[in-house]
């Protein structure tokens, strides 16, 4: 047992980690690059900041008196909720995390890296950790956008509720959510563009699935991104009408769980992302 | 005989009439659409709800086969408009599926392969390219809409008891009109943001995105400004609106969200210009080429 763990040891120790880690880095910066400073990535732009716009103008436009910081808070929760979790990441990061790997084999480029002398598993997680650090700039500069333009037309009374308030372990939340369910939905859609063709269809199934997954038994509602955000929501906004099947009551989790058990769902895809990138073959003629 | 000795003269043979050319770019596109078999799978997937409402009648309609199969519950099922409120609006939410994967496949092939200028090299206009693959799209969402939901009418009219066709006339009138103008809508979006896609997987996802990232902005609008002026970007919500008005079933949504049915159609038909101009930047016979 102890050569065994010796041996382990030795080789991990051999193993050429400085230039995995030098690949890695050049990887990550032509994908952070590319997902960021390109017309083609507009577009998210548009879904992380167009709640801030709103929010602006709101700001601008409407009178703010102390009374109002409740409705706000509220409006705010729900932003996150419906939105930012349902919606913006969720899109966001099929865009961003889809175009990794899939878009590389619609424009025939995968080859060449795949030619090249770095290991696969290294070319997936650079690219995973590039697509989450474009996916999490965005949204969590979007979501501190959100805060200040929110709370800062209240005056002092605003900025006292966020350092002093409840509004600062609101905000502490919000600012670990949005990371987590970038993270999370980045890691299955990089599963799921690996393993379809197409892999919209796919993540339309995921989107549904989402929605109905609070009333599904408990086991079934740990395989999905939505349910572990939920249980770290601060303020939770009951849905009306049929939205009110989105929020259905589950047995309390806390925040350190629901967040390492999403952590550990995401280690699960990645390394199985990385099982699947080891058997990867291109075939460009059916692409 | 060597080829530079043949004469090139007009075609003699019976040429196509004008109006008709169309149909050829639809009756292909509706091949390209069904070649592929997930549009088999997910088209009889659309067309299972309607089997659960076709029971739904048969069992409203005959109260032995109702204490038979739905035994301990004396309670009838009411077909009136509300149940279908509910056909249409699951049928709808069906054919917005279909439209994202069908609509794809008609125009970003073409314009991935640079295949447009050569079809409209073809005495084909714009205008009858975009007529023939919006045909294509709606006859094929029209199977899994109107059709259906007007045959379970019939059939209601039939089996019912009771006189119930002349009395329910408005609920066909509404079936009919407000599945019309939502694959309308479907038709013209699919192709129009297929137009400015050029892979299949990124359309297939913007065409979802599109229909429900406006509604969540919509949504955003309405909380912050309290508005509901807001709700006029949910396309989901809007067409519930119209549909239940249509129908002439209960209101869905409460009061205060309400908006009024000439705004809303002020807002369809503005959403089907903008993607009718975004058509027309787009289908042009030009090659793009790169590098």
């Amino acid at each position: 047992m102890a050569d065994t763990v010796g041996s382990f040891s030795r080789s991990f120790a051999q193993q050429p980690w400085a230039l995995w880690r030098r690949q890695a880095g050049r990887l990550t910066l032509i994908e952070v690059r590319r997902n960021l400073f390109s017309w083609k990535a507009s577009w998210i732009y548009f879904l992380a900041f167009v709640p801030t716009l709103l929010i602006f103008i709101h700001g601008l436009v409407d009178r703010h008196f102390v009374e109002g910081i409740s409705d706000d808070t509220n409006v705010l929760a729900g932003i996150v909720q419906f939105y930012y979790v349902r919606l913006g990441i969720f899109f966001g990061c099929l865009g961003i995390f889809s175009r990794l790997i899939r878009g590389e084999m619609i424009e025939r480029s995968l080859h060449f890296y795949l030619l090249s002398p770095v290991r696969r598993e290294i070319l997936l997680l650079s690219k995973f950790a590039a697509g989450s650090i474009s996916a999490v700039l965005l949204f969590e500069t979007a979501m501190v956008a959100n805060i200040a333009l929110m709370y800062g037309p209240f005056g002092a009374a605003g900025r006292d509720y966020v350092f002093h308030g409840a509004g600062l372990a609101q905000s502490e939340a919000y600012l670990v959510i949005v990371p987590l369910a970038c993270l999370g939905y980045g890691a299955v859609f990089l599963l799921l563009s690996m393993m379809f063709k197409n892999p919209t269809p796919a993540a339309m199934l995921v989107l549904g699935w989402e929605a109905i997954n609070p009333v599904l038994p408990s086991v079934l509602q740990k395989i999905s991104v939505a349910s572990y955000l939920r249980h770290l929501m601060p303020v939770s906004i009951p849905g009306e009408g049929i939205f009110a099947l989105l929020t259905v009551e589950t047995e309390p989790v806390s925040g350190w769980a629901a967040a390492l058990g999403l952590l550990l769902l995401i280690a699960v895809v990645l390394t199985y992302s990385c099982y699947r990138m080891r058997r990867l073959e291109i075939r460009y003629t059916t692409e | 005989m060597s080829v530079y000795k043949h004469d090139y003269r007009p075609f003699a043979g019976k040429v196509t009439p004008r109006w008709m050319r169309i149909y050829v770019l639809s009756r292909y596109g509706a091949a390209e659409a069904w070649s592929s078999k997930i549009t088999v799978g997910l088209f009889v997937l659309s067309l299972l709800p309607l089997v659960i409402f076709l029971i739904g009648i048969y069992l409203a309609n005959n109260p032995l086969a109702r204490a038979l199969i739905v035994k301990g519950s004396s309670g009838a099922i009411d077909i009136d408009a509300g149940y279908f409120l509910k056909m249409l609006e699951f049928q709808s939410w069906l054919a917005l599926i279909l439209t994202a994967w069908i609509a794809p496949r008609l125009i970003s092939f073409d314009l991935a392969d640079n295949a447009l200028p050569i079809l409209l090299s073809h005495p084909v206009s714009r205008f009858g390219y975009v007529l023939g693959k919006f045909l294509a799209m709606f006859m094929f969402l029209s199977i899994v809409t109107w059709i259906p939901c007007l045959l379970l009418f019939a059939y209601q009219a039939y089996s019912s008891p009771l006189p119930w066709f002349a009395a329910h006339l408005s609920i066909a009138a509404g079936l009919f009109s407000g599945a019309i103008l939502w694959i309308t809508v479907l038709s013209i979006l699919g192709l129009a943001l297929s137009s400015w896609v050029k892979w299949r997987v990124v359309a297939t996802g913007a065409i979802f995105a599109a229909v429900f990232v406006p509604a969540g902005v919509g949504a955003i609008m309405s909380a912050i400004l309290r508005t509901r002026w807001g709700f006029l970007l949910n396309l989901p919500m809007m067409m519930s609106v119209l549909w239940q008005r249509m129908l002439g079933a209960h209101p869905i949504f409460a009061e205060k969200y309400a908006l009024p049915t000439p705004a809303i159609l002020a807002m369809l038909l503005a959403s089907c210009v903008c993607f009718v101009a975004m058509l027309n930047a787009r289908i042009r016979a030009r090659e793009v080429v790169r590098g």
